[in-house]
């Protein structure tokens, strides 16, 4: 799973989404992307997830690339425990996305592999999203 | 490249974010021109032109006439543009005054031409690492692109800038070493570690944590890493 290696702090408070993704936004290394339609987490497994179902599609041929990483750490408190003594520990890490970005880019396939991968892909993901190509007419 | 297009454009007045909205509400786009040691002028024109000539085969290399109502009539580039990121909407663009007589710098796209022996023959992957290179040349003698013929191309093998064909007024800018495409070999997919993450993800592993003040000693109150 991905993950920091190091952070200055183990825990962070959630944090607002608001606005696009302004960055991030074009596809800038591949000929394919999954662009992200809404905002919201999208958790360290799940990407994870995505990533297995494109390159398990594509087989041999094709490159992809992971354009976010999950950076955020999320705590959950143990089941059946009292509320207060705390915030709970840490338990699993997100990417923030905001509306725009691009989550994965694929190179080296035909269009009709790609968008199929893709769509392996997105039903990994909570958010919706779009098939985008290089230098199409939005 | 230079087109035979005239784009229309009128002077915007007003400035700010609710203006911008406004004109855009009108069906135009906030635009600047700018360059030729002339002032820049803000101006308002309809994006379904520039989105056309930026979605051309030329793209941004493309010169065509601006016509800015009551200023002037010059010819110019767009250099840059910004899209709605979720909607893809035109949302402002830069144009350049572009003068015709002197050298410009611009970077023109790669076309790779056939398919390598790496990818035929080796089953190898063909990466483009760079889609463009930047030239200096006159504003006439824009290449629309540079074909690159990479059907040679035998796993570990790269075609560089230095093998673009240039011609007498273009002087490439680029460095000569920079690797515009590689055939690379695939690396096998490692399915078989399926199960060991479930296990490993059980325990929720730490990533370090950057100590503020003074180094303590190993060991005193270092978290474990569990990886």
């Amino acid at each position: 799973m991905m993950m920091p290696k190091k952070v200055k702090y183990r825990k962070q408070q959630r944090g607002r989404m608001a606005g696009k993704a302004w960055r991030g936004s074009s596809i800038a290394f591949g000929d394919y992307g999954l662009k992200v339609m809404s905002c919201g987490w999208i958790t360290d497994r799940q990407i994870e997830a995505a990533r297995v179902a494109m390159t398990r599609f594509i087989k041999r041929g094709g490159k992809v690339w992971i354009r976010l990483f999950p950076d955020k750490p999320i705590t959950k408190k143990p089941a059946e425990t009292r509320m207060g003594k705390g915030k709970g520990a840490p338990e699993q890490w997100v990417a923030v996305v905001r509306p725009g970005k691009v989550l994965f880019e694929m190179e080296g396939v035909p269009q009709e592999t790609a968008l199929a991968a893709m769509r392996l892909a997105a039903h990994k993901l909570p958010l919706k999203t779009k098939f985008v190509s290089r230098g199409q007419v939005e | 490249m230079r087109k035979d297009i005239t784009v229309t454009a009128e002077v915007r007045a007003s400035r700010g974010k609710n203006e911008a909205r406004r004109t855009r509400s009108r069906g135009l786009i906030p635009a600047v021109v700018y360059g030729a040691f002339k002032d820049p002028v803000s101006i308002a024109v309809s994006p379904k032109v520039i989105n056309q000539i930026v979605h051309s085969d030329t793209g941004y290399n493309t010169i065509f006439n601006l016509d800015i109502q009551g200023v002037e009539t010059t010819p110019v580039m767009v250099v840059d543009h910004q899209n709605d990121p979720i909607r893809g909407d035109l949302l402002h663009a830069d144009l350049k005054r572009i003068d015709l007589s002197k050298r410009l710098r611009v970077s023109v796209p790669i076309v790779t031409q056939g398919d390598p022996k790496g990818v035929k023959q080796q089953g190898g992957l063909l990466e483009l690492v760079a889609r463009q290179v930047e030239i200096e040349c006159l504003p006439d003698d824009i290449p629309q692109s540079f074909v690159v013929d990479v059907s040679d191309l035998m796993i570990g093998q790269a075609k560089r800038v230095a093998d673009i064909p240039v011609s007498g007024s273009m002087k490439l800018f680029s460095s000569p070493d920079t690797v515009l495409a590689h055939v690379v070999a695939l690396r096998a997919e490692a399915a078989p570690a399926a199960a060991a993450p479930e296990a490993a993800a059980a325990t929720t592993a730490e990533p370090e944590v950057i100590k503020k003040g003074k180094k303590e000693e190993e060991g005193e109150e270092t978290k474990p890493k569990k990886k």
